[in-house]
């Protein structure tokens, strides 16, 4: 710029305009500074701002993720003890049985003895087929009453899938079909046991070496679908570390995008301070002197 | 050969002629930091002597001293009319951006606060549902976060409505200083003319018509052209506003209403008494304000108005697919009123039951429903193109207004180097016309004291 003419109001503009921008940029610094972000508005930084507003989805998402995996989890343990518990009374039954086969040496006293426990063993089953989490039962799908086998060990629960989502499109099921663990209506680890039990009293052994069979092919099924909630439960554990490592660097990302740099906003707070107070400074220099100060 | 007197009124002229230099310098002293004051310096003539060419007359004179034909002001036209067109255009800029600023700081983006939160949220609370559908609390969470989203849509899209309703009355009360600024300026350009005539000093009116003529530019973008006669007219787009002493009246043809509502038309302007439409879209104030209530305002709105209807469309459409707790099929989740989307969208299911969760028949606690509607949220990218399309407007806006200030800056530093008053400067030409006057009049002193001489000493013999 050249000027060829000062006066004393451009110079007090200039210095005006000046302060202005110095105390704005002071006031951008500072802005940073006490919100903690360098995008406070969209027009701070468009594309910045559009990142920004798709990583915190994204985190959100990844939390949501982790959380349903969590209660995924939860659901899958409890079947897992459930299903532990199941597979150590179908073998306690079979011994049962195993014993009640030698009936040369038993008597009928004792074979009613044995069916007692294991009509025992039965109630016990039902009771584990009825554990609910959170209020509902495990086996039951996705029925909405509070058992999934009734006291005569019918199934009464709804068939249908329960699911937890872990990532994006990837459905996860964490519930076991009371059918598909214990054995379909008719041929189901309660008919074989109500079975043992009138076979026990009977001393009927052809009927209680079929009982045998039976128990071992649903102890095998029972362990194979614990064998099966052991994976599921180790998918949801991927899916749940694979969220929570996501959602860690998502919101590393959008801190870099998002948040003030503190060291190298303090710096420019400090850089602009100065230059504030220099540009206060030569003001109040320049717009003191005047000809008449030096006019006797 | 000079008259005997005649170096005394040479001397006279000059005391006159400092009289007025002082005058001029005091002048301009007092009014150094008045807006639109153009400095002033006062033109000096010598009198000569009275050299009429003629064959047998001649002069001896060596001069007759000083007059003062006149004052000067100190303005170049041609930086004046750059600088109304630069004003134009920063006043219009501004406008824009200010507006836009405010518009955005509505948005509440990125934040926790904005749709893009509520959505996000909405999608969680479905996710709880999802994995608890028999939850009565997951359930009215759904409702609730389903409201967020509803409210914050309406919120946003009320905020643009009241910044239309700001600019509508912003144009009204613009358009009305345009008409009191025009008839100022016909006034002045007629006391102008008047001054001109009977050959008075019209530097003070002048500096009224340039700063009347640069306000209609600032609000208008209005042409000034300056007259013969002294004055200035001023046109839109080449529809006179203002012609030498008359001024026509600004009138708003459609868009805007007397009471400040919108009438649904682009706003366009006619200029009365002869009703001429004004082509195109003024500069200026007017023009920005025009710009923000026919383009970008209806664009922001109709965006998110799209936005909103399909949100609400895709997931009504989820929402009647699925069943409820009681097992019926799901009704609309969300409302609307065609006309307005964004404004009137709102939850229309007050029982956390009618929550069409289930994918299934039959009051099962079936989750499928809850998971597919969490997936038909799909409008969060659309959103992120709404808000990053009105931030990079902004952006671009106060870029532009940043680097017009620059330039509008540099043409008023011309002017007033120019035009501006430099105390150093007067108080020179102060003392200059102090010492002019004080020399003249010793050389009254001088020859009164040389008749003295000549009158009473001549002659005398002591």
């Amino acid at each position: 710029m050249t000027t060829s003419r000062i006066t004393q109001n451009m110079l007090s503009r200039q210095a005006l305009s000046g302060l202005q921008n110095g105390l704005g940029r002071l006031a951008k610094v500072q802005e940073q500074l006490s919100t903690g972000r360098i995008i406070n508005r969209p027009s701070d930084d468009p594309t910045g701002s559009t990142s920004a507003m798709r990583l915190r989805a994204s985190v959100t998402a990844q939390q949501q993720y982790a959380r349903n995996a969590d209660d995924g989890i939860g659901w899958l343990d409890h079947a897992d003890s459930t299903l532990s518990s199941m597979t150590g009374q179908v073998r306690r039954a079979r011994e049962l049985a195993l014993q009640g086969a030698n009936s040369g040496s038993l008597g009928p006293l004792a074979r009613a003895a044995l069916a007692t426990e294991v009509d025992q063993i039965r109630q016990g089953l039902i009771g584990d087929a009825n554990a609910t989490y959170l209020g509902r039962p495990i086996f039951g799908g996705i029925t909405s009453g509070g058992t999934a086998y009734d006291a005569t060990g019918t199934y009464v629960g709804v068939p249908g899938a329960v699911n937890r989502t872990v990532a994006d499109g990837v459905r996860v099921r964490v519930d076991v079909e009371g059918p598909t663990v214990l054995g379909p209506a008719g041929d189901s680890v309660f008919d074989h046991l109500a079975a043992l039990s009138t076979a026990l009293r009977a001393g009927d052994a052809a009927a209680i070496s079929t009982a045998i069979d039976d128990l071992g092919v649903d102890g095998d099924r029972i362990i194979g679908t614990q064998a099966d909630v052991g994976t599921r439960t180790s998918r949801l554990e991927r899916a749940r570390t694979a969220a929570q490592d996501a959602e860690l660097s998502l919101t590393a990302s959008l801190s870099e995008i998002e948040s003030t740099d503190l060291p190298k906003a303090t710096v420019e707070l400090q850089m602009q301070e100065v230059a504030y107070q220099a540009a206060l400074a030569a003001t109040s220099r320049v717009m003191q002197p005047s000809l008449l100060d030096f006019l006797r | 050969m000079t008259g005997t007197f005649s170096s005394l009124n040479t001397a006279l002229s000059a005391l006159r002629y400092q009289q007025v230099a002082l005058d001029i310098a005091s002048t301009n002293v007092a009014n150094s930091s008045t807006e639109g004051y153009v400095r002033r310096r006062v033109v000096g003539e010598t009198l000569g002597a009275g050299s009429v060419p003629a064959l047998w007359s001649r002069s001896t004179d060596v001069g007759n001293g000083v007059r003062a034909t006149g004052v000067e002001r100190m303005v170049d036209s041609f930086l004046e009319a750059r600088a109304r067109s630069e004003h134009a255009r920063q006043s219009r800029l501004d406008t824009r951006s200010a507006a836009l600023s405010r518009l955005e700081s509505g948005v509440g983006e990125p934040g926790d606060t904005g749709v893009a939160a509520a959505l996000t949220r909405f999608r969680s609370s479905l996710h709880d549902l999802a994995n608890a559908p028999a939850s009565a609390a997951a359930r009215s969470q759904v409702l609730a976060a389903a409201s967020g989203v509803a409210d914050t849509v309406r919120l946003q899209a009320r905020n643009v409505a009241e910044e239309a309703t700001g600019q509508r009355a912003q144009l009204l009360a613009g358009v009305a200083e345009v008409n009191t600024v025009a008839a100022d300026l016909a006034a002045t350009n007629r006391a102008v003319a008047v001054a001109k005539l009977s050959d008075s000093d019209s530097s003070t009116l002048t500096d009224t018509r340039d700063r009347l003529a640069l306000r209609l530019a600032e609000l208008t973008g209005g042409h000034a052209t300056v007259r013969p006669d002294g004055g200035v007219d001023v046109d839109l787009n080449g529809v006179a506003l203002v012609t030498g002493q008359q001024a026509a009246t600004l009138r708003i043809a459609s868009g805007v209403t007397a009471s400040g509502a919108a009438d649904g038309l682009p706003v366009s302007f006619v200029v009365d008494p002869a009703g001429t439409p004004v082509p195109g879209v003024p500069e200026g104030m007017l023009g920005a304000v025009t710009d923000l209530l026919d383009h970008t305002l209806p664009a922001y709105a109709a965006g998110l108005s799209d936005i909103a209807q399909r949100l609400a469309d895709a997931v009504n459409a989820q929402h009647a697919a699925g069943y409820d707790a009681a097992g019926n099929p799901g009704g609309p989740l969300f409302g609307y009123d065609p006309a307005d989307v964004a404004g009137s969208l709102a939850v229309v299911i007050t029982d956390p039951a009618a929550v069409a969760a289930s994918g299934l028949p039959g009051g099962v606690l079936d989750a499928g429903n809850a998971d597919l509607l969490a997936g038909s949220l799909t409008v969060d990218g659309d959103y992120q193109r709404l808000v990053n399309g009105l931030g990079t407007e902004v952006a671009s806006v106060q870029r532009q207004a940043g680097a017009q200030r620059t330039l509008t800056t540099q043409v008023d530093t011309s002017r007033e180097q120019l035009a501006g008053v430099n105390l150093d400067e007067e108080t020179v030409n102060m003392l200059t016309a102090q010492h002019a006057y004080e020399a003249a009049a010793r050389v009254m002193t001088t020859m009164d004291s040389v008749l003295d001489t000549l009158i009473n000493r001549t002659g005398l013999v002591r």
